[in-house]
């Protein structure tokens, strides 16, 4: 089984645990103290991952550290529709690349404005603001043009991707950090359309949508 | 850069800003911004709105807090007919936005004055609008009016309305533009390449939205390109005017007042309204629903009709000058409409019979608000529906409420035939929810029943309606089997009980100290009424539980229907049409 | 946007006693710098073990300072008294620890009001602390003992009540007010029924509308890890926080006429009405009848 050194608030480990969530992979969670145990910085976890980050996951004798880079392999090795990482479209996975390095940009800005809100990480909070809401400008006038194309999601296949994904919890926990989402109408559906997501699992502090049917 | 600024009017610097705009009506987003089962969030002068569409297409513009707590609802649950605060998960309906849904307290029908603060909605060139306390409907713009408008994508500014305006030559179309003053925050736009309206929404007191309007629609085929090029075109213009903007000290953020709220008690009662006949609908639609059985749609001359919890009634003043209580089928947060169902009594003294016969689709009639007296609980594991013939029209509201909100639930009901079923299309809908039980015999009627409520589980409801035997089975064979007295529920037509008037006694008021004498053929309410207290009332005749109060000290005779055995037990409420006093006096919590 | 933080004027909240951090940890010879009613303090521990703190305008002039219940707590005026006893948390045989110092955009009394809260457990906590349709907050009873609000009695069916309960229970609270910003509950430990668990919620009020909340725990509970307990209600505390900041307005109405309050809000009403005879200005909006004639930076226009 999956093992996934875990934070139940930390919005890049929500991340693996809501693409395992929606691919039905069952996995053990290993619970790490981050904080204020800061048990991530201690010795015995850097025998885990020498960076002292969390999340990291271990599937029977492969270890891989790294919220992105997690999420592109266990689409790439468990998802048979091949809808999550959709590696044999160049075009979209080119597509995907860059907006997963979207995703670094939102969680060092908007995710970090958290850890500086919340716990009290010593960050430069108007950066990390005024950077996040550069990003999000750029992401609501994308996803408004997808819209107008009847597209739902951040890349322009008809599904979602890990893209979505990536950049989902940086920016539904944005608010912990003061970065309000009233000025991105877009932003606000698309969340709500995420949420939506046949698997998806919440987190402390986001919640199921209001369901569709009628 | 070339172009020639125009500007056919100067800026009129109104000295209270905010106070002439709260009378002006403003875009606060494209028309698709609010989607389907999405609520939008917006902020106007300040003040923020939570922006809902309801699946009859109803458009909500309301203040952005749940009375309760002051969360916002923005992040809320639009469930197509009402507003799901997800703090307390207190439900507000669609139109009034009254309070339907109360979780703490399931089996308490909310007060009337739990209602949030609704400010008025329009839909013109693509957006919506609203006004803080302005009147009418959103600007008509003849260059609007006159073309084919086509809202282009609405963007955010940190930067005041103002400055924006003062802006707004610059904006990049292609060759000169001239710009011309609308109205406040709306300007025209005209260059070789295009007229563009722009209406700016002072979000606060730093902050806008530019909504812009083309004048002439482009070419289907060519939407994207057209919106693209004015995306970019603004977001330029954007770029410039923050820079201004930036180097401008911070304004203070605008601050909105509260409006204070009606008071309540911690019961949730609502001050009673004294007019009994206090709203007038018309009657849009007549049409008989089963045989024998007539519906009426009733729609407001004017306004909004109060908020509907599922089981009301509302009392109806016919134009014979009889008054006749009609259960509503309305679900909760239906509101655009009442429907009652009103089957035509063989020994009709004129209630029934001036409904089927006299009244007509475009008559006025006059009637109460709903009164809630048979409230349904939503937090049932499982709730039995059950309806003797016309007493469906409560549990027909109930059925499709619990159906709204995925609960489970069988409605049961018990007609003469097939033909005998009132509102067939929306029992259709209910599905295998809705059992039909047909021309049975009273002891098959009981047999039946005694299958129904045969076991009790946990967490388990019953509500029943219909004629009194049937209603007297019902409760006999759930107390049989073990049904606790607080998990079934009825509603009597009406009270068959001999009422005996013949004592005298005294009533004494707790709250005011008045002391008084109820004489042999008076009730209770009547002389309550001649003290001046303003006491609410329905049937009277002991089967709504509309003039319920408490008893503090005293013996009450009941003589009503409403009550259930405990409560005439415990003796701490009485039915004041109809009941009266065992002992020489009676305190009442009044 | 970092804006300048009104200092507080508000001599009801100056003579309180604050928590600013949890003891174990403080790094020794480190000196920290924290927020506290708008005005910036150092502390620290000292070589010799104890505890100091000062105004950072003031470096010079020693505050009061308590160590109880495991929390550095500092006074910026005089002090009335000492802290508040906790006698249940005084028993040898317990774990008390600090399951998180988490900050929160929102006022103290908006957190201790949501902490009193039982109607909210299936719709915030909904798998832990309550679950639909078990909606109902039945009655129970509010009290003014000894200057503190005290809700006793108060049942809620809950499906994972505790880091350590194994299905569904009704549970039974007590909820204690004893300082306009701490707020606590006893429950019947899932381990000994007969003795009571403490959970508390301890406010540093580092600015009207800006809080570090110090979670407490003190439990009988000897199987789960330090982890498993700290993660148990920090997954609580971060489901609250969403709410917490989309109030509005932040900071407590004590006017009734703002909010309307229902049955199972009674341990709220007693609690608004006591600040207001409190005569506490700070992380409010006193209401109308209630006002004490002094100027703070709480009061605004409703």
């Amino acid at each position: 089984m999956i093992k996934l050194y875990n934070y139940d608030l930390s919005v890049n480990c929500y991340k693996q645990r809501l693409m395992m969530g929606i691919l039905g992979i069952d996995y053990e969670s290993i619970p790490v103290d981050f904080f204020p145990g800061q048990e991530h910085k201690s010795e015995a976890f850097k025998e885990v991952n020498p960076l002292g980050h969390i999340p990291v996951i271990v599937d029977g004798d492969y270890t891989l550290r790294d919220a992105h880079a997690i999420l592109v392999y266990l689409a790439a090795k468990y998802d048979p529709s091949g809808c999550w990482y959709p590696s044999d479209d160049p075009e979209l996975i080119g597509e995907l690349s860059q907006w997963m390095l979207f995703a670094e940009g939102t969680t060092n800005t908007a995710s970090a404005a958290r850890l500086h809100d919340n716990l009290g990480y010593a960050f430069d909070i108007d950066a990390l603001r005024s950077g996040a809401h550069q990003l999000f400008r750029v992401l609501d006038e994308h996803l408004w043009f997808r819209e107008r194309e009847g597209k739902d999601w951040v890349c322009s296949a008809d599904h979602p991707t890990i893209a979505d994904l990536a950049i989902f919890p940086d920016v539904m926990l944005s608010e912990e950090g003061g970065i309000s989402r009233l000025p991105y109408p877009a932003i606000r559906r698309w969340t709500e359309r995420v949420r939506r997501i046949e698997g998806f699992t919440i987190m402390p502090g986001i919640q199921e949508a209001a369901s569709l049917a009628i | 850069m070339s172009q020639n600024h125009t500007r056919d009017e100067s800026k009129t610097t109104a000295t209270n800003e905010v106070e002439d705009l709260s009378l002006r009506w403003f875009p606060i987003g494209r028309s698709d911004d609010a989607a389907h089962r999405h609520v939008h969030h917006a902020k106007l002068l300040g003040r923020e709105l939570a922006v809902w569409r309801a699946d009859d297409d109803y458009l909500n513009v309301w203040e952005n807090r749940c009375l309760h707590r002051g969360v916002r609802l923005s992040i809320g649950h639009n469930d197509g007919t009402e507003l799901k605060c997800i703090y307390h998960g207190w439900r507000y309906a669609s139109r009034t936005a009254g309070c339907t849904y109360i979780p703490a307290h399931p089996a308490d029908a909310p007060a009337r004055t739990i209602c949030n603060r609704t400010f008025p909605a329009g839909e013109r060139y693509g957006l919506m609008w609203t006004t803080e306390q302005g009147e009418g409907s959103p600007p008509e713009i003849p260059a609007l009016e006159a073309g084919s408008p086509f809202a282009l994508r609405s963007l955010p500014f940190d930067a005041p309305a103002a400055l924006i305006e003062e802006h707004l030559d610059q904006y990049q179309s292609g060759g000169e533009v001239t710009v011309t003053e609308l109205g406040p925050h709306n300007l025209l736009l005209t260059s070789d390449q295009a007229s563009i309206v722009f209406f700016i929404q002072p979000v606060d007191s730093g902050e806008s939205v530019v909504h812009s309007v083309l004048t002439t629609a482009p070419n289907p085929q060519n939407e994207l390109v057209v919106l693209h090029h004015h995306a970019r075109a603004l977001t330029a213009l954007r770029d410039r005017i923050e820079t201004v903007a930036s180097r401008l000290p911070e304004p203070t953020p605008l601050e909105p007042a509260l409006e204070q709220i009606e008071p309540t008690d911690l019961d949730g009662q609502t001050p009673p309204s004294r007019d009994e006949a206090e709203l007038r609908v018309t009657v849009a639609r007549k049409w008989e629903t089963g045989e024998g059985i007539k519906a009426f749609e009733l729609v407001p001359l004017t306004g909004q009709l109060p908020t509907v919890q599922p089981g009301a009634h509302i009392d109806v003043h016919l134009p014979n000058g009889l008054v006749r209580q009609y259960s509503l089928t309305n679900r909760a947060g239906e509101q655009e409409h009442y429907v009652i169902g009103v089957k035509l009594e063989p020994d009709s003294r004129g209630g029934s019979a001036c409904l089927h016969e006299s009244v007509r689709e475009g008559d006025v009639l006059a009637i109460s608000a709903p009164r809630h007296n048979f409230s349904l609980r939503r937090d049932a594991l499982d709730t039995i529906l059950i309806a003797g013939g016309i007493g469906i029209t409560p549990l027909l509201s109930m059925a499709e409420t619990l159906s709204q909100g995925g609960h489970p639930f069988t409605l049961h009901y018990f007609a003469q035939s097939s033909s005998h079923l009132a509102f067939p299309d929306r029992l259709e809908e209910l599905g295998d929810a809705c059992r039909t039980h047909l021309g049975l015999s009273p002891e098959q009627t009981g047999d039946q029943l005694k299958d129904i409520l045969d076991s009790y589980t946990t967490s388990q409801h019953v509500y029943i309606c219909g004629p009194g035997p049937m209603l007297d089975a019902a409760r006999d064979l759930a107390e049989g089997h073990r049904w606790p007295e607080s998990a079934v529920h009825f509603e009597y037509f009406k009270n068959t009980t001999e009422v005996d008037k013949s004592a005298e006694f005294t009533i004494s008021l707790a709250r005011s100290g008045v002391t008084t004498t109820v004489g042999a053929g008076q009730s209770i309410l009547k002389v309550l009424r001649d003290q001046g207290i303003a006491m609410p009332s329905s049937c009277e005749q002991g089967a709504c539980g509309t003039c319920v109060v408490g008893v503090i000290k005293g013996e009450p005779l009941h003589q009503d229907v409403y009550l259930k055995p405990g409560e005439r037990a415990s003796g701490e409420r009485i039915v004041t049409c109809v009941s009266r006093s065992l002992s020489d006096e009676l305190i009442l919590d009044i | 946007m970092t804006t300048t933080v009104e200092e507080c004027t508000d001599p009801v909240a100056l003579s309180l006693w604050h928590p600013v951090v949890a003891v174990a940890e403080l790094n020794p010879q480190e000196i920290q710098t924290t927020l506290l009613l708008g005005y910036q303090i150092s502390y620290g521990l000292r070589n010799d073990g104890s505890l100091g703190a000062a105004r950072q305008d003031q470096p010079r002039v020693e505050l009061p300072v308590r160590s109880r219940y495991g929390y550095l707590w500092v006074c910026l005026g005089e002090p009335r008294g000492d802290v508040f006893d906790i006698p249940e948390a005084e028993e040898a045989d317990r774990r008390t620890l600090n399951a998180a110092s988490i900050m929160v955009n929102t006022s103290a009394p908006r957190a201790v009001e949501n902490f009193l809260d039982m109607g909210h457990f299936p719709f915030v906590h909904g798998g832990f602390l309550g679950v639909e349709p078990h909606t109902e907050v039945v009655d129970y009873e509010v009290t003014i003992e000894n200057s503190e609000v005290w809700a006793r009695q108060c049942l809620f069916y809950q499906p994972q009540a505790a880091a350590s309960a194994s299905g569904g229970q009704i549970s039974e609270y007590t909820y204690r007010v004893p300082h306009p910003y701490c707020v606590m509950l006893t429950k019947s430990s899932p381990t000994d029924p007969s003795r009571q668990d403490v959970i508390g919620l301890f406010i540093q009020v580092m600015t009207q509308e800006r809080i570090r909340a110090h979670n407490f725990l003190s439990v009988l509970d000897e199987d789960s890890s330090d982890t498993v307990l700290k993660r148990f209600q920090q997954i609580i505390f971060s489901q609250d926080k969403p709410i917490l900041e989309n109030q509005y307005p932040k900071l407590l109405p004590l006017d009734p006429r703002v909010e309307v309050p229902i049955r199972a809000d009674k341990s709220a009403i007693a609690y608004r009405r006591w600040l207001s005879e409190l005569g506490l200005t700070y992380s409010v909006i006193p209401g109308d009848q209630n006002s004490t004639g002094q100027a703070t930076t709480g009061q605004r226009s409703l």
